[in-house]
């Protein structure tokens, strides 16, 4: 079995430290999960495996004989291929297509031979168990799940001979591989991995998924500043310990202590209807922190866009005593603040300076009667914020697209608190979030809470749900099942609850 | 050094543009005359360009502006031959780009048909129906009141020079007005701030409650109305209309807000980097035909100064360090 030796790397930018004595090891037929919070160290780790970026220093040894990094070519001749969340594909052309992008077509008297690619690609996609993958389907029509399973399967295919020097592919780096996918694509991609491992490859995981790893990972690396900080084999250990590794903190500190609300509602929602949903009801007293259950499909970010106006909705929907509009324009004009799942794409604003994405709600707070910005109220509101919660960046002025996905998430957080809301919509607010920066976020979410605010959680974590929430409603198919208080409640009898008539 | 080229190269290079024709034509160029003079040629496009960012910051741009210049000059100078008064005609063609404006605006924003699109399809109608409303000719000579021409002659005493007075024309006092208020509109006003939200990411900026379709419609009938304006101020400068006298300025406008993107730090459009970049093109055209260089070499060495300013900065590539 190939095995791959890391030690004492080091990296720096400038000033900055990014790796200081890192080591890694990774032997074909295991899958090894590399951890650690964000700025940790694991991107460039895997940058330098990549051949992205070059070691100031250290060793990389494979079966012991020094291996020379540096482009991304010695990589893939040193048989590394690395599937990362944002998967690089062409929609518009079909899936074995898309496999061959790095491979010869075969060919017939010159010309492109159909059936013989087709069948190339059936086959790479069979060892993988992904036979349900039509390989003329164009490769648009394919969910994110099977996209990646495409991009693994495009390993599969045979060296052409012209490479026949080349070794074939063994080690397999997925950085983030579940962020985009559902919980069945999260299955079939993990069944994908047994395959490979089956086969003797060797699979570098690197995900803050703590279920997953303990779930997948044979051992478990991790990485704190830029060092390496243990070594372990998942079956002796735990998430405790995995937790206490990155962090130097124990889990249950990761929640603070629940705190008792009101009863007076600050939101009422009847008979809500929108695409994705029927006949939700719930209330939502002041200083309430409400969780949203359910599988994935089950309505729960769903609930929060028909809240904040992003979908067409029917029912009576009550905030303090006043309708609650309909567009996010109207939301949050009148106290709601949203925090959405998808932070990229409908979060921030990345090439532009930090400080505009926070100040954007705000504006119309911000300027005189005439529409004119007063710009040092507006840097005093970002300051403020920024240091509310505990941002990391050198100014704001400083790009969204420079800062840790953590961070990223904590702007949209600095925006959301100003201005004291009554409600607080967060969908999935700890995703692609490091460990460090989930707490800095819990504790935000509760403060938030005690000040008065109603909080609503939609999130797949249970653990989150559970840790955070005085009440979770269970969402299946677009209905509110039940609603459960979280005292007393157990991650198996909410996972149950969510299967519900399906399980 | 590779960074400095890349933040500084086409500043220094505007200026070297300039520091050439200074020593190539050490007695017309850089004399008072010549640059009020090219002030004035260039204030029509200024009017354009500077309208035109407002699209362009919001991630759009508008090709009809060429075509709606012409338009609104046909439509006054139109108006004109029936007897309307001055105003209400000048009124009438400055309402036209509006209505044109609201309609490639409403097709972007509201349909979410691509601005390439819509607008080329809107610059074909307002030209056609531009010879429709002239019969494809052109109106001059006493169609065209000589309060208009009085108007584009006219300007603000500064001095003499030798014996005769310097002027700083009206045309680009109308472009200066344009640039301010433009200026403050996009830097001061939240109105600006949120138009520049909508170009950084106009799905994030609508979840945080920036209502998208009206105000990119709204940046749209700007423009519209800056595409008219530029057209009435031609048309009062050459004292005549005709339905295809304001099309050069659509690839221009384009051109300059491009080079303007190219000195700004962040690499988006900015107002007064469109101004730069107006002022280069009228730096070049003046200078280079002064030095008699064939008009159609100009075009390509113009063609060519556009490329290379945009390839050593950062913005055709959009070089955006991700992590």
């Amino acid at each position: 079995m190939p095995h791959l030796r890391v030690t004492d790397l080091e990296k720096s930018f400038g000033a900055a430290r990014a790796l200081d004595r890192a080591a890694l090891d990774l032997r074909g037929g295991e899958v090894h999960a590399l951890m650690g919070e964000n700025g940790a160290g694991k991107s460039t780790l895997i940058r330098i495996l990549a051949g992205l970026e070059q070691a100031d220093a250290g060793r990389v040894t494979l079966d012991d004989v020094p291996l020379r990094l540096g482009s991304p070519d010695a990589a893939r001749a040193a048989g590394f291929r690395f599937l990362h969340q944002e998967l690089h594909v062409i929609p518009a052309l079909g899936v074995a297509e898309n496999m061959h992008l790095s491979h010869p077509y075969p060919l017939r008297f010159g010309l492109v031979d159909w059936p013989a690619l087709r069948a190339a690609a059936a086959k790479a996609l069979g060892r993988l168990g992904a036979g349900h993958i039509d390989p003329s389907a164009p490769m648009g029509e394919l969910g994110a799940g099977d996209q990646m399973l495409v991009r693994i399967a495009a390993t599969l295919l045979p060296e052409p001979a012209t490479r026949a020097t080349t070794p074939a592919p063994w080690a397999y780096v997925f950085d983030e591989p579940t962020a985009s996918l559902t919980g069945d694509e999260a299955a079939r991609l993990f069944a994908a991995i047994a395959r490979l491992k089956a086969d003797g490859a060797g699979i570098l995981y690197v995900s803050h998924r703590m279920d997953e790893v303990m779930a997948l990972a044979d051992r478990i690396t991790v990485l704190r500043d830029g060092a390496h900080v243990a070594t372990r084999n998942r079956a002796v250990t735990s998430r405790d310990e995995i937790i206490h590794d990155m962090t130097g903190r124990a889990m249950a500190d990761l929640f603070p202590p629940h705190v008792r609300h009101a009863d007076e509602p600050v939101l009422t929602v009847r008979d809500l209807s929108a695409p994705g949903l029927s006949g939700v009801g719930f209330d939502l007293a002041r200083g309430e922190i409400l969780g949203l259950a359910g599988l994935s499909g089950a309505g729960r970010g769903a609930v929060l866009r028909a809240l904040i106006g992003d979908l067409p909705r029917r029912g009576h929907l009550n905030l303090d005593g006043t309708d609650l509009a309909d567009t996010p324009a109207g939301a949050w004009a009148q106290g709601v603040a949203y925090v959405p799942r998808e932070r990229r794409s409908q979060g921030v604003m990345l090439a532009r300076a930090l400080g505009e994405t926070i100040a954007l709600p705000h504006l119309a707070r911000l300027s005189t009667r005439f529409g004119l910005l007063r710009h040092r109220a507006q840097a005093a509101l970002v300051r403020h914020l920024a240091h509310e919660v505990r941002l990391k960046a050198s100014g704001p002025a400083q790009p969204v697209a420079e800062l840790s996905g953590g961070n990223q998430q904590k702007v949209l957080f600095a925006r959301a608190l100003a201005g004291q809301p009554r409600v607080l919509l967060l969908d999935e607010p700890t995703r692609g979030v490091d460990v460090g920066a989930k707490f800095d976020i819990y504790a935000l979410i509760r403060r938030m809470a005690e000040s008065g605010t109603g909080v609503i959680v939609a999130s797949s974590d249970l653990v989150e749900l559970i840790g955070l929430c005085t009440r979770v409603a269970v969402m299946d198919r677009g209905r509110i099942a039940a609603i459960l208080p979280t005292e007393g409640l157990t991650e198996a009898a909410l996972l149950t609850a969510c299967y519900g008539k399906e399980g | 050094m590779a960074a400095f080229v890349k933040r500084y190269g086409s500043l220094f290079g505007m200026l070297a543009i300039v520091v050439v024709f200074w020593i190539a034509l050490p007695d017309t160029f850089m004399t008072a005359r010549n640059l009020l003079n090219i002030s004035q040629q260039v204030a029509m496009l200024t009017v354009v360009a500077v309208t035109m960012t407002l699209v362009m910051v919001t991630g759009d741009f508008d090709l009809s502006v060429g075509s709606m210049a012409s338009l609104a000059a046909v439509v006054a100078a139109v108006l004109f031959t029936r007897d309307w008064p001055l105003g209400a005609a000048l009124a009438v063609a400055l309402a036209a780009g509006v209505a044109g404006g609201i309609a490639n605006g409403f097709l972007v924003a509201v349909l979410g048909i691509l601005p390439f699109v819509a607008t080329l399809a809107t610059l074909t109608m307002f030209s056609g129906a531009a010879f429709v409303f002239s019969g494809g000719k052109t109106i001059f000579g006493r169609d065209i009141p000589q309060a208009l021409s009085d108007f584009a002659r006219a300007g603000l005493p500064l001095g003499t020079a030798g014996d005769k007075p310097l002027l700083l024309p009206a045309l680009t006092l109308v472009a200066l007005g344009m640039t301010a208020l433009v200026w403050l509109l996009l830097e001061q006003t939240t109105y600006g701030r949120r138009l520049y939200a909508i170009g950084g990411n106009a799905e994030a900026a609508r979840m945080a409650g920036v209502r998208v379709r009206l105000l990119r419609l709204s940046a749209f009938a700007v423009t519209g109305f800056g595409a008219s304006l530029a057209g009435l101020m031609y048309m009062a400068r050459v004292a005549s209309a005709n339905p295809v006298q304001g099309d050069g300025l659509m690839l221009s406008a384009i051109a300059a807000v491009f080079l303007g993107m190219t000195v700004t730090r962040d690499g988006q459009p900015h107002v007064l980097a469109t101004v730069a970049g107006v002022l280069t093109l009228g730096v070049l055209d003046n200078g280079l035909t002064q030095l008699q260089v064939d008009s159609y070499v100009r075009q390509v060495l113009v063609g060519a100064i556009i490329l290379a300013a945009v390839s050593s900065s950062a913005i055709g590539r959009k070089a955006l360090r991700l992590r």
